[in-house]
């Protein structure tokens, strides 16, 4: 490889060398403007929250668009869980905003209801949100008692009480779309499975209700390469086949720049860096090229030094 | 060393009633609003539960492994507990009844307490110990690993899926724990009357029904209810409150047993007060 991404050479073609001020490198990267007539999915202004005494997000502005794919990419702590903890509506901003639009007009079943804010949203509103969103959480999150066919098919018995072998077919089905051997797992429980088939029986969970949204915590991290491999084109895929928008929190570069339209950074609470892929790949951000090269000097690795918390 | 004259100690008390005094009620005043808190929390989380109930019909399964679950584990070291303590009971009273010429009273001394209170603790007892630690060290467990997180995602209400069938579970379980205790104390005290004092069993139970009530038996059913029902409420908010990882999984299952006992024995002593002695009162 010749031209890799953001170094060192690639670098000084785009910039002259110039020190960046610790502000300069957290502030906050500006809202892109959008395409005309195009509303954001979900739009997050503003967004602050602290655990105690420690700033873990400092004013968050994000525009999930409809149908894109979104990577958000930030070192160990930054805040990336938290941050979709709250589009998950499980936690409760400090400050800031999250707005969300109404689900799209399907054929037959108009979309009546209206956006609304989820940090005011009541239970109902909540509860048709969330219905809109599949979740692949960090560690899997399958419940331990029961087997890979209950877990994966759990939301259509307790929610949709599908009949049985509607269940079983679509489970089957979803266990295929991430490559699991269904017959030979459907009645293993999740203990006997190896780290990266939970994280997979998880993905097929979060497909298995047809969301509109998902949000990915770190789908590909513990995956083999084949596998990884096959979860990106699994949320390519989903996006290009049923328009699927994906948010996904990744450390794996490789991974953002194969699937994402849009690359995000957050450092610090903020979002120091968002824009299409080329366009990431070129920021100028120190931290940003830090975290592109790798390097162990530079903003990312200095931070950890000084202590993350901030007053 | 530093020696103190007599001003310097008085002072010293004083500053330590001042600053340190108010640090130590501070402290406990704080600890009190916790539990406190903690209690109102889990009052609430009972009565959602109980809410909940209406929607039994669709977790029969849950609710039929968690009876399994807490109730056959429990039955062998119950009976075991049960069976001693109706022994220790016959001998320590034997003697005294023995010197007052009343030693065919036994049975229905015997019977009286286990059906009134000790049946029901120590089913109490074994069951916050085994199934109430195990109930929130799962939440707990369950918590931590976002299982919890993703239910609430797919719409499933943790309430209605966890906590429901493990209360309903206990509430069911506990009575037919209280009266194998019963049983099988009433037995071990049986054991003693005949090897010790000579009794036929016909005398023993002949003391059992001159002086056991429906009253008593039933009071006693209803307190084991009542303790599971505080059982399963205070483990699965324990549970469902867990922060921290694995050691917070750990503290949250000590919680759990230490405050089950405090709240087991707080209600049993109000449950004697206000409903055992009125209607034994009543009902002569
Ligand atoms: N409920 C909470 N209470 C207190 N602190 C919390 C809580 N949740 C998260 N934090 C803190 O917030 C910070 C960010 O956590 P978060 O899980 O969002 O990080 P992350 O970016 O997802 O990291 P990773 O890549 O390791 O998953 C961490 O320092 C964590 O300790
Ligand atoms: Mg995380």
């Amino acid at each position: 490889m010749t031209d890799r991404p953001g170094s060192r050479t690639a670098l000084a073609q785009v910039l002259p060398e110039r020190t960046w001020t610790k502000d300069e490198i957290e502030a906050a990267a500006p809202l892109a403007p959008l395409p005309a007539g195009i509303q954001p999915v979900i739009a997050i202004r503003d967004l602050h929250k602290g655990f105690g005494s420690r700033k873990i997000l400092r004013g968050i502005d994000l525009d999930v668009l409809r149908g894109e794919t979104l990577c958000i990419l930030g070192g160990s702590g930054s805040g990336k869980t938290t941050l979709i903890r709250h589009l998950m509506g499980m936690l409760k901003a400090d400050v800031g905003t999250i707005q969300v639009a109404p689900a799209p007009a399907v054929a037959g079943m108009p979309s009546t209801e209206a956006g609304f804010e989820l940090g005011a949203a009541n239970e109902e509103q909540l509860a048709t949100w969330r219905r809109r969103l599949g979740v692949v959480f960090q560690g899997a999150a399958l419940l331990g008692s029961l087997t890979v066919l209950e877990n994966v098919g759990l939301p259509l018995v307790e929610v949709d009480h599908r009949p049985a072998n509607e269940i079983y077919e679509r489970v089957v089905e979803a266990l295929r779309r991430v490559y699991l051997p269904a017959q030979e797992i459907l009645h293993l429980k999740p203990a006997s499975l190896s780290g990266g088939m939970r994280k997979r029986v998880g993905i097929a969970r979060a497909i298995i209700q047809r969301p509109e949204i998902i949000l990915y915590d770190e789908p590909t991290t513990g995956l083999d390469p084949v596998t990884v491999s096959g979860v990106n084109e699994l949320t390519l895929d989903l996006q290009k086949k049923l328009g699927i928008t994906s948010i996904v929190i990744t450390h794996d570069l490789e991974a953002a720049f194969t699937i994402a339209d849009r690359i995000a950074m957050l450092y610090r609470g903020r979002i120091i860096a968002i824009g299409p892929t080329e366009e990431f790949r070129h920021s100028p951000n120190p931290a940003v090229q830090q975290l592109l090269t790798g390097s162990t000097r530079g903003p990312l690795t200095e931070a950890y030094l000084q202590g993350t918390s901030e007053s | 060393m530093r020696r103190f004259s007599g001003t310097n100690t008085g002072e010293l008390i004083t500053r330590y009633a001042r600053d340190g005094g108010t640090t130590v009620l501070s402290t406990t005043g704080r600890t009190i609003n916790r539990q406190a808190n903690a209690a109102g929390r889990a009052l609430i989380l009972f009565l959602d539960a109980m809410r909940a109930v209406r929607e039994v019909a669709g977790s029969t399964r849950q609710l039929l492994r968690q009876i399994e679950h807490s109730g056959f584990g429990s039955l062998l070291v119950l009976s075991l507990i049960a069976g001693l303590t109706g022994m220790i009971m016959a001998v320590q009273i034997g003697f005294t009844l023995s010197s007052y010429g009343v030693a065919d009273q036994l049975g229905g001394l015997i019977a009286i307490t286990f059906c009134r209170e000790l049946g029901p603790i120590w089913a109490a007892v074994i069951v916050l110990a085994r199934v109430g630690a195990a109930m929130a060290a799962e939440l707990g467990t369950m918590t931590v690993n976002e299982e919890v997180d993703a239910l609430r995602m797919m719409s499933i209400d943790p309430v209605r899926y966890l906590v429901m069938p493990r209360i309903v579970g206990l509430i069911v379980v506990m009575p037919v724990l209280a009266l194998v205790a019963n049983a099988v104390g009433i037995l071990g005290g049986l054991a003693v009357a005949s090897g010790q004092f000579e009794q036929t069993s016909a005398t023993y139970f002949q003391g059992i029904q001159n002086h056991l009530t429906t009253g008593d038996v039933v009071s006693g059913l209803v307190k084991s209810c009542v303790f599971g029902a505080i059982i399963g409420t205070i483990a699965c908010d324990r549970g469902l409150t867990t922060s921290d990882g694995a050691e917070g999984v750990g503290r949250s299952t000590t919680m759990s047993v230490v405050f089950n006992v405090i709240f087991v024995l707080i209600a049993d002593l109000i449950m004697t007060w206000f409903i055992q002695v009125p209607l034994k009162v009543v009902t002569g």
